[in-house]
């Protein structure tokens, strides 16, 4: 609540009457709310804000001592969970020098405002997300692909104060396009959706992500967003395409679903909320032909669920993202399979009847939607789980092994993409890198 | 002894408005409810309404379905065209999700 009225930029500190959820319920005793009457009546008439404008202003710092460094930093860690600032794993305090540093990825002034975390509402400039990056233990050459997604993020068409609160749980996920993918170590390999410590930037810049969902936007457990379960948000997930496997005809998602050139550095953001694997290949003999058609049913038969899970994305978002991985890719394109032709198939065989649909209870929610096209499909039988196939997210990316695919089931009422820009002197950002880390943009040890 | 120091993570908050302000007494109001409909809200503002009536004199307290119900409803336009020329002195709103 006090997230809710600090996003549309009023004092936080609301005229509250609290209740537990059970009272939200179907047949519900609402005995609590006669007796509490006198409570709703103050805060409609005499109820006065208290909030003095102590939280505007510049982002103060904070101080800690120990013995040793050591005890210092675990202070330190100490502080920033007490003061919800945390995610319970240790932190790299955000010290001037450590900020500066990261800062040296920034192409924008440390002031410029991106705009305002919902749905808190925290005012959010490239040096807070500079700050939440040093925190996730980033480095500088993270910082542009950070800010491009938290711009994609805070695009009032991405509806991201809805997403923040829902009880689904929805998280980001970055799909990473261009050179910068690799320069800067995202993986779009085996491992993709993490943990990788030769390509580890997907790890920190979806952590500090997640820092700024809750530091400025809110996101507490139970308060801040309604998320159930939480879905394994430490590090969101931030991917890359791998260009450089895919068929040829076969275009890359930056390029397919926003119109960047190839070899753009861009993002594209959307909200999943849940991972499941497909086991695609099959057993025992079968062709190449078989085997792509029976994989591509095995999915699809995955995505034709009523649980309406994409119902968020019908019109102008997405129902989810496929992966495949780079060798499925070949086999399918020697058969001459297209992305587009992959896409109509999914979206063709996961039509729904409407007799399922009924069974499940699910129209109704589909004839309440805010938006009145998603709320006309409930004409449609069977029932596409989006408006067109160009809704379905498909990329290229994973290990070169042919047995699975991964369906990341979406609530994401659009794919926003941004162009990354960086610093003059990303280059130099990128030498230190390979000082530091090694092996440079291709991994050299495994 | 070490020192740390580092930057508070959690960003500034800006105030551009104020909360609406508050009735002095419900006594002689005009009263409405604008509502999505979750949560209950079907039985939690009748029991409101009747609860305003029954405490406070002289107050008016619409109907729950007097202005436009539900998400895709009560944030437009013509929803607030229709609560202001209903010339109500407050509205509560009921808006879960």
């Amino acid at each position: 609540m006090k997230n809710a009225v600090a996003g549309l930029g009023l004092a936080p500190d609301a005229a509250m009457v609290t209740f537990p959820m059970d009272m939200f319920l179907p047949g519900s005793d609402l005995g609590p709310l006669k007796a509490r009457r006198r409570e709703f009546y103050h805060g409609l008439t005499r109820w006065k804000s208290d909030f003095a404008q102590a939280e505007a202003g510049a982002s103060a710092m904070l101080a800690v001592e120990g013995a040793t460094y050591g005890e210092a930093l675990t202070r330190a860690n100490n502080l920033l969970l007490t003061n919800l600032w945390g995610d319970g794993l240790p932190l790299w305090p955000a010290t001037r020098e450590r900020a500066d540093w990261i800062l040296q990825g920034a192409a924008l002034p440390r002031t410029h405002v991106i705009g305002k975390f919902p749905p808190r509402g925290g005012v959010t400039t490239v040096e807070t997300c500079a700050v939440a990056l040093a925190m996730a233990g980033g480095r500088p050459e993270y910082l542009p692909v950070l800010i491009a997604a938290v711009e994609a993020c805070l695009d009032p068409a991405t509806f991201f104060d809805q997403l923040q609160a829902t009880s689904g749980g929805p998280f980001p996920v970055v799909i990473v396009s261009g050179p910068i993918a690799k320069e800067i170590r995202v993986n779009s390999g085996f491992g993709c959706l993490g943990p990788d410590p030769q390509r580890p930037a997907g790890a920190s810049i979806g952590r500090a992500l997640r820092l700024l969902q809750q530091n400025l936007g809110g996101a507490l457990p139970g308060t801040g967003t309604m998320a159930i379960y939480g879905a394994m948000r430490y590090t969101n997930v931030v991917l890359a395409e791998d260009e450089d496997a895919l068929p040829g005809g076969w275009p890359p998602h930056a390029t397919e679903r926003h119109g960047f050139a190839p070899g753009t550095n861009s993002v594209s953001v959307f909200f999943a909320s849940g991972v499941t694997n497909i086991r695609r290949r099959g057993a025992k003999k079968e062709t190449p032909e078989e085997d792509v058609r029976n994989g591509l049913w095995r999915m699809a038969d995955f995505m034709r669920t009523p649980n309406l899970a994409a119902l968020a994305g019908w019109e102008h978002g997405t129902p989810g993202m496929m992966m495949i991985p780079p060798v499925v890719a070949q086999t399918m394109a020697e058969l001459g399979w297209t992305k587009h032709s992959v896409r109509e198939f999914l979206w063709e065989n996961s039509k729904i009847p409407m007799e399922l649909l009924r069974r499940a209870g699910a129209p109704a929610w589909i004839e309440i939607d805010a938006n009145p096209v998603t709320r006309d499909s409930i004409k449609l039988d069977p029932w596409p789980i989006s408006a067109t196939p160009g809704n379905i997210v498909f990329i290229v990316a994973g290990g070169s092994h042919p047995t699975h695919a991964h369906w990341l089931q979406a609530h994401s009422p659009r794919v926003t993409g941004r162009v990354v820009r960086v610093p003059e002197t990303f280059d130099r950002l990128l030498a230190d890198a390979d000082r530091d880390l090694g092996c440079g943009a291709g991994a050299c040890r495994i | 002894m070490v020192r740390l120091e580092f930057h508070d993570p959690s960003g500034a908050l800006e105030v551009t408005q104020p909360h609406a302000p508050r009735l002095a007494s419900f006594e002689g109001r005009r009263v409405g409810f604008v509502s999505n409909e979750q949560w209950q809200a079907y039985r939690m503002l009748p029991i409101l309404k009747d609860m305003l009536e029954a405490d406070f004199p002289g107050i008016e307290v619409l109907p729950v379905d007097a202005f436009p119900q539900g998400n895709a409803l009560i944030g437009s336009e013509e929803t607030a065209a229709l609560v202001k020329k209903s010339r109500v002195d407050a509205v509560v709103v009921g808006n879960a999700a």
